[in-house]
């Protein structure tokens, strides 16, 4: 049965009734057109799904919406906020990370969870924060510029 | 080349913003009102005759909307260049574990999932057979396709001449070439070396799975989006599977997850479009699990090849002798092709005097065979460039040295008897040997042993398909090019928008892109076969050519100056050497930069491009030109080798291709880094493992690993490089890169693991586990 629930998504807070047992992906997807976020395998291995929960990059597929709740999430529809892109985004536009563009959502949530954190890492840093995001396409090398760039522009 | 200001430069991609804000459009986000969730139910035998389907139970469930079976459906042909397979076995006969026998259709996914398990299925196992060599033997344990001898062949259009071999019933075909006299070469040789190779099927890991949405417009017509690679060939099988007038089918997909050659159509299509048309047209989505698209999607093809040569002591390889196993698994359709093409690999870089080849198609009861990344030359060049590196030591020569010696040349006929043009093999292998410093020693670092490793490839993209494009300008002198391909990722959108602002001397700003909708796009074959950038540039230039022609014609009475005097550029018509007499574009129209084109209604320029290609002589092989264009490249690689575990860490990676003059070179310097990776993969890590059942044991991204961001060297130890030998009928010189960049690099690694510590795997891929058993004595696949 459908439960009422509130959720905090890029800042804006929606009153829902869920059914329990969706995961957060089902319901940005099917509850709240939110697709910018991708499915790749459903099973918490690819990481198309990544998105932030209280500012960790977790994946949407696992998580059951009914377990965020009172925290707040940030998805890459939240990134681009007062139409400025965000300097990561403008970063994978510059260095040519882009190829299909399916993975690039989640690799950019990624991306924004490390920086947040630590904002100086090193390529090694860089790696080891999207070791968890598959691409098939660009070979991570343009992915990996990108982010380390967008670091620096944003100390700027 | 002539100079350019749009051409050449590594603009960003048109396509990005869309995707870094998460706005691009992918068919599986696509949803519509009152659409219903489709689940195809599978075969759990990899052999099997179907007894009886009863859906009673599935149909009761509340929400279920339509149910569709073998048993009721008449033959929905799915065949694009050879026609094996039906969407539901007409013979009632399932050939591998994953082959549909019904589909369901609900109001919920949920309720899809149970009444597909709530079919039941009665089936009568056959005997089976899953390794390539023993279906190939003239008595094997199971016959997959009794009856192929009579399917539909429609590759001739790709100048290939159907052949199969009544002795062997697996085989469903048989290609040769025969140049020279090889028995002669191997009688006059100093040293014949033979060996046998192997590369397993492998998965194309794409992030989107395969989808697609199927739906009824109320006059009839079919609209589908969908994932698949090639709207216009998908539009052409719909039309044919459910006899349908092109007039009445819209298929749209602009951006997909990655295709790599693996979204071939038919994997989710026609079930979609089955059940809507079940279920009174309503929408209908039908899309892979990650599980489904490993076993049930389509995959690239094993290949086992067997090579010998004869080799004079200086290193001139005088005859060469092949034969060609290539496992199409339980369907084929186009990956027939395969068990021609895989011989383009095998003597593409190389001059070889006297040549003989023999490759086979044969029929297995394991998943469905696709094209991936290559088509079947990166498969033979595993081969070719070890046994290049085991000559070469065996002969103590360099192996940098006697790939020189025999490398192929401008000018020079290649073993199926093209003149090869635009060909800068060996300028790559001159880089990448500098960059890697190749006589340089690498130094060693306690239980890692250090070693480098070379390696040639090359790819053919095929002649005899078509590519379109129509160029309209708009009334503000603006243009807009709609193409028959679509944006799978590897950029066609930015070259096309890139080609079209040269030919107008416009920026790309006033340039839009339409493709991958067959409602307004011309008709062109699929985006396969490296062939965008040669045939779509090609095509684009026409469609330019004409539209230009069009707005000459139109300012000739205007401008009162003889038409070839005119010439189009910034938005404007001037007159050659007056640069006082022009006219805006916007003068054309009426009103002025609102209406209609002057005489014209409208300026649309329209062009198809294609090489012909000449068919090959069914015995020898022989054709002045079956490829279009061809690719070369070079990669060599630093490995180190822990000992006490097997591990292989890629430590550099130099790579360096020739795709012609590049149109934007920072995308062909991506395509190169993807490349890389996907052949790490290959080399190191990937298999999709089949059990005795026929079963696949690992279909998911925790049992098949692909490689991360932590398996690629650092980005200052991988180098990507282009060696532009620009071909005469490429769009400014320009030709294909997609395929090529993954070819030479397993052999590569191989040959480097070798240098570190003497050991050679000749069946990909080389795991940490088969070094450790090669190290310690227990395996005998050591050189």
């Amino acid at each position: 049965m459908k439960k009422l629930m509130e959720f905090n998504i890029n800042g804006d807070l929606y009153q829902l009734a869920v059914e329990p047992n969706l995961t957060l992906l089902e319901v940005l997807w099917e509850e709240l057109g939110l697709t910018g976020t991708k499915m790749g395998c459903n099973q918490g291995d690819c990481g198309a799904c990544t998105v932030l929960l209280d500012g960790m990059a977790v994946c949407s597929c696992l998580i059951l919406a009914a377990a965020t709740e009172q925290k707040e999430i940030i998805t890459i529809e939240g990134m681009d906020a007062d139409s400025r892109l965000h300097p990561i985004q403008q970063a994978f536009i510059d260095y040519h990370a882009v190829q299909c563009g399916y993975c690039t959502p989640g690799m950019i949530m990624s991306a924004k969870a490390l920086i947040d954190k630590n904002p100086d890492p090193t390529e090694n840093d860089v790696k080891r924060a999207i070791q968890g995001n598959l691409c098939r396409c660009t070979g991570y090398v343009k992915i990996v510029d990108a982010i380390l760039a967008s670091e620096e522009t944003m100390k700027e | 080349m002539a100079h350019t200001s749009v051409v050449g430069k590594s603009l960003p991609r048109i396509d990005v913003h869309d995707k870094v804000t998460g706005k691009a459009e992918f068919p599986i986000t696509f949803q519509l009102p009152r659409m219903l969730h489709g689940k195809i139910v599978r075969s759990p035998y990899s052999h099997a005759k179907i007894i009886s389907i009863d859906t009673t139970e599935a149909e009761r469930l509340p929400g279920v909307k339509a149910v569709v079976t073998a048993m009721d459906t008449p033959k929905i042909p799915l065949g694009v260049l050879y026609c094996d397979r039906d969407a539901f076995p007409v013979d009632l006969r399932v050939r591998y574990v994953g082959d549909p026998v019904a589909a369901v259709a609900a109001e919920t996914e949920a309720i899809a999932e149970n009444a597909s398990d709530l079919v039941k299925v009665e089936y009568e196992e056959l005997p089976a057979v899953f390794d390539t060599e023993e279906a190939f033997g003239t008595d094997p344990p199971a016959v997959v396709h009794p009856d192929h001898a009579s399917y539909e062949y429609r590759a001739d259009r790709a100048g290939m001449q159907r052949r199969i071999d009544p002795q062997r019933p697996n085989v469903c075909h048989h290609f040769q070439i025969r140049k020279g006299d090889v028995d002669k070469g191997f009688h006059e040789a100093d040293l014949i070396v033979e060996d046998k190779y192997f590369t397993p099927r492998i998965q194309h890991c794409q992030l989107e799975p395969c989808v697609s949405v199927a739906w009824f417009e109320a006059n009839g017509t079919l609209r589908l989006k969908t994932s698949a690679q090639g709207a216009q060939v998908t539009k052409s099988t719909m039309c044919e599977a459910f006899n349908l007038s092109p007039s009445k089918v819209r298929v749209e997909c602009q951006y997909i997850g990655g295709a790599f050659g693996g979204k071939g159509r038919n994997i989710t299509e026609p079930y979609a479009v089955l059940l809507s048309m079940k279920a009174g047209g309503r929408p209908v989505r039908v899309c892979l699990t990650r599980e489904e698209h490993f076993h049930s999607g389509r995959s690239r093809v094993p290949v086992v090849t067997y090579i010998k040569d004869g080799v004079k002591k200086d290193g001139t390889i005088i005859a060469r002798e092949f034969k060609i196993l290539v496992d199409m698994g339980a369907y084929a359709d186009s990956a027939i092709m395969i068990s021609r093409n895989a011989a383009f690999g095998t003597f593409g870089c190389y001059n070889t005097a006297n040549f003989k080849l023999d490759s086979y198609g044969v029929y297995t009861n394991t998943p469905l065979s696709a094209p991936f990344r290559g088509f079947g030359s990166a498969e033979t060049i595993w081969a070719v460039e070890n046994q290049m590196d085991v000559i070469a030591g065996k002969l103590g020569l360099d192996p940098v040295g006697i790939r020189k010696k025999n490398i192929l040349k401008e000018g020079d006929r290649d073993a199926c008897g093209q003149i090869v043009r635009g060909i800068g093999l060996e300028e790559c292998l001159d880089r990448v040997e500098k960059w890697i410093k190749w006589k340089k020693p690498s130094s060693q670092e306690g239980i890692w042993k250090v070693g480098k490793g070379i390696a040639l490839g090359n790819k053919f993209t095929q002649a005899g398909f078509p590519s379109s494009a129509m160029v309209k300008v708009y009334p503000d002198g603006s243009i807009e090019v709609l193409h028959s391909s679509h944006e799978i990722g590897m950029g066609v959108d930015t070259v096309v928008a890139q080609i079209a602002a040269e030919s107008f001397g416009i920026g790309v700003d006033h340039v839009r892109v339409v493709s991958g909708d067959t409602g307004v796009c011309p008709y062109g074959f699929a985006p396969v076969s490296s062939r965008e950038t040669f045939h779509m540039g090609n095509a684009v230039l026409g469609a330019c050519e004409d539209a230009k022609k069009q707005l000459c014609e139109i300012a000739a009475d205007m401008l009162d100056a003889p038409i070839e005097l005119l010439e189009v550029k910034d938005r404007k018509i001037y007159v050659k050497g007056h640069p006082e007499k022009m006219l805006n574009i916007f003068e054309l129209f009426r009103p002025p930069g609102v209406g209609y084109a002057l005489t014209k209604c409208e300026v649309l320029g329209k062009f198809s491009y294609q090489v012909p290609g000449i068919p090959e002589d069914p015995e020898t092989g022989q054709s002045e030109r079956i490829a279009a264009s061809y690719s070369f490249g070079a990669h060599a690689v630093e490995v180190a080798v822990d000992v006490e575990t097997g591990e292989v860490r890629l430590l550099k990676s130099a790579a360096c291709y020739d795709a012609g003059t590049p149109i934007n070179p920072k995308m062909c310097e991506a395509q190169i880094e993807g490349g890389t990776a996907m052949a790490i993969g290959a080399a190191l890590y990937e298999e999709m493992l089949i059990n005795d059942k026929g079963d696949l044991l690992n279909p998911n991204f925790r049992d098949y690993k692909i490689p991360t961001a932590e398996d690629i060297p650092n980005n200052a130890d991988i180098v990507s490089m282009l060696a532009p030998a620009p071909h005469p009928d490429g769009p400014f010189g320009s030709k294909g890169i997609g395929e090529i960049v993954t070819i030479p690099a397993p052999p590569a690694i191989s040959n480097a693991i070798y240098n570190a510590v003497g050991i050679r795997i000749k069946t990909l891929p080389i795991t940490s586990e088969k070094i450790l058993k090669a190290l310690k004595g227990y395996s005998k696949e050591v050189e």
